[in-house]
C-alpha cells in the first residue's frame, strides 16, 4: 500500500494531507457529499407543511421543507432570478410560501414560482421551469436523506447497503422501529477535526479501554479492541452485573418491542457513509448526522430515540443520555486532538493501523475510489489533480 | 358594462379566475361560496392578486402581505395604501359576468402609467 517496509501487522492510514488540504476537501465536497445521498434531518423536524430546514450539503445550501401533501421537498436554497439565498434562517416555517427576500419572487411548497412583480406581464416565464431546482429526497428511519446528483445512486445500494453490509440484513434494523421512536434528547457539538477521523474513530475501538471507561464497563469485551463494527451481524454483548446502557449501568428505559431475543442487551453500531452513524441498544437508537463544514471543522448532531410514551411521559433518560454524550465527548476531543498532528512533518505520510483497525482500510478503498485518487507502490497517494502522478 | 367571465362550473370554491382585460380584473369563488370581483393589481406593485391567498372574505397580496377586502376592497395595512375598486358579479345560465365599475382604479405607479401612455 505504501513503503514497503511496513510489518505484516501494519497497514498505512490517509496521508496527513488528506485531512488538512483544503483543496482535498473541495474534492469530497463535489465527489462524496454533493454526488451521494447525504443525511439532513430528522423527519419530525419537518413535522408540518410549511416547516423547513436550511443545511449546507458540500458547497450548496439546501432548502429542505414539507410539502402542503405532507411529502418532504428539497431545493437548492437559490433565487432563480438573482441568485440571492432564499432562506438564511437555520429552520423555521411558512405559512404558504418562500419569498425571495431581495426582488420578492415568491415561490410555494412545491418550489413552483407564484408569484413575482410584474409576472403577469411576463407570460412567457414558466412557473415550473422558473421554479426551484429541486434535489431527490427519501425517508428512512424517520430521517431525511436529499441526493443533489442529477442521477441519484441507488439509495438502496448505497444507504441500506452499509447498514446491511454491517448487520447481515435491513430487518434487523427494522426490528427497532427508528420511524417511529420520538427524539428525547438532541445535543450538537462543533468539533475541530476533519470529519475523516471522526469516522476512523467511530469504526474502531482499540481505543475504547483507554479513552471510554464508562462504556467498556457496559460493554466488557470492548477492551478487547475490537469493535462491533469489525463484524458483521455482531453486537457487542453488555457485561452480566450491567442492567442497561446507562452511564452506570443501571437499568434503561422501555425495551422496544420488536427488538428480536438475540438482539437483547447487545450494543451494535453502523457507519452509513460517508456521514450516519446509527447505534442500537434494546430501549434507544442514537444516531449521529455529521457536516462537515470545512477541512478541520465538523459539526455532529446527534439524537437519542426512544418509544414515544418515554418521551411523552417525561421519563428521566438522563442516565441513559449521558453514557453516550460522555462518549461522544472523549471521542471528539481524541479527533481534536489528532487534528494537528496532521499537519506535522511526521505524519505527511501518515501513520498505521493496527489489524484492530484494519477494517477501516476498506473506508479509505472507498475513499479514493470515490475521489479517483489512486496509490501507487512505494509512492504514496496521488492527490487529486496531481499533474502527472506518475 | 357586463363582460363574461367564465362558466360558474369551472371556478371551484376557493379558486380565482383572471379576467385578462385592461387593468385585469380578478372573479374570486371563496370557500364560503360567496363571489366577489376586484381589480387584479395590487395597488402597491404590479402583483396579481388572483396569485394571492383568500381567507374568508380577503385576499392576500402574494408580494408584500397587505390584505384587499373582497366585498368593500379597501387595505388592511401597508405597505398597499389604497383600496382596489369592486365590481359587481351576475350569475346568469351558469355563466359568471362582471359589471365593472365606472370609478377611476387605483393602480400602483408603474401600471398606471403604462395604461396613460396606451391611451394617450
Amino acid at each position: 500500500m505504501t513503503s514497503p517496509s511496513l510489518p505484516d501487522s501494519l497497514i498505512a492510514t490517509l496521508p496527513g494531507s488528506f485531512y488538512t488540504d483544503p483543496g482535498i476537501f473541495a474534492q469530497e465536497q463535489e465527489r462524496i457529499f454533493e454526488s451521494g445521498w447525504f443525511c439532513v434531518a430528522r423527519s419530525t423536524d419537518l413535522a408540518k407543511p410549511g416547516a423547513f430546514r436550511t443545511v449546507d450539503v458540500g458547497r450548496e445550501s439546501i432548502l429542505v421543507a414539507r410539502a402542503r401533501d405532507t411529502s418532504v421537498r428539497a431545493y437548492f436554497n437559490i433565487c432563480r432570478h438573482r441568485g440571492a439565498r432564499l432562506c438564511v434562517e437555520e429552520s423555521g416555517e411558512v405559512k404558504r410560501a418562500f419569498q425571495c427576500p431581495y426582488h420578492a419572487w415568491t415561490y410555494d411548497l412545491n418550489g413552483k414560482l407564484v408569484a413575482a412583480p410584474n409576472l403577469t406581464k411576463m407570460p412567457d416565464i414558466g412557473r415550473t421551469e422558473y421554479g426551484l431546482v429541486s434535489v431527490a429526497t427519501r425517508e428512512w428511519l424517520g430521517y431525511v436523506w436529499v441526493c443533489l446528483a442529477e442521477n441519484p445512486p441507488s439509495f438502496e445500494e448505497d444507504v441500506i447497503g452499509d447498514v446491511v453490509m454491517r448487520l447481515g440484513d435491513a430487518e434487523s434494523i427494522e426490528r427497532y422501529g427508528i420511524d417511529n421512536l420520538s427524539v428525547g434528547k438532541r445535543i450538537v457539538y462543533d468539533v475541530k477535526a476533519n470529519w475523516k477521523l471522526i469516522v476512523e474513530n467511530f469504526m474502531e475501538c482499540y481505543h475504547c479501554a483507554t479513552i471510554h471507561p464508562e462504556l467498556t464497563e457496559v460493554l466488557p469485551e470492548f477492551a478487547d479492541g475490537f469493535a462491533a463494527q469489525y463484524y458483521v451481524g455482531h453486537g457487542a454483548e453488555f457485561g452480566e452485573e450491567i442492567q442497561g446502557f446507562t452511564v452506570d449501568g443501571s437499568e434503561g428505559l422501555d425495551r422496544i418491542p420488536g427488538v428480536a431475543e438475540d438482539q437483547d442487551r447487545r450494543y451494535y453500531a453502523i457507519t452509513v457513509r460517508p456521514q450516519v452513524f446509527i447505534n442500537l441498544v434494546p430501549d434507544h437508537v442514537i444516531f449521529h448526522r455529521m457536516y462537515p463544514v470545512a477541512v478541520d471543522r465538523t459539526i455532529v448532531e446527534c439524537d437519542w430515540l426512544y418509544l414515544p410514551h418515554v418521551v411523552e411521559s417525561g421519563k428521566d433518560v438522563s442516565r441513559s443520555v449521558e453514557l453516550f454524550h460522555r462518549v461522544n465527548r472523549q471521542d471528539f476531543d481524541a479527533c481534536e486532538r489528532t487534528q494537528p498532528g496532521m499537519a506535522s512533518r511526521t505524519y505527511a505520510k501518515g501513520g498505521v493501523l493496527v489489524p484492530s483497525e484494519h477494517h477501516i482500510g476498506a473506508f479509505h478503498d472507498w475513499l479514493h475510489e470515490r475521489l479517483g485518487t489512486h496509490q501507487q507502490q512505494g509512492r504514496g497517494v496521488v492527490s487529486p489533480g496531481s499533474p502527472s502522478g506518475g | 358594462m357586463m363582460i363574461p367571465a367564465c362558466p360558474l362550473a369551472d371556478l371551484p370554491r376557493g379558486e380565482a379566475f383572471r379576467l385578462e382585460i385592461d387593468p385585469p380584473v380578478t372573479v374570486f369563488h371563496t370557500e364560503g361560496g360567496e363571489l366577489f370581483a376586484i381589480d387584479d393589481t395590487c395597488t402597491h406593485q404590479d402583483a396579481s392578486l388572483a396569485d394571492g391567498w383568500v381567507e374568508a372574505c380577503w385576499v392576500e397580496c402574494p408580494l408584500h402581505a397587505s390584505k384587499f377586502n373582497l366585498k368593500t376592497g379597501e387595505v388592511d395595512a401597508p405597505p398597499a395604501k389604497l383600496p382596489v375598486r369592486t365590481h359587481e358579479v351576475v350569475v346568469e345560465d351558469g355563466m359568471v359576468y362582471v359589471k365593472l365599475s365606472t370609478a377611476a382604479p387605483n393602480l400602483p405607479h408603474c401600471v398606471a402609467r403604462k395604461l396613460v401612455r396606451i391611451s394617450a
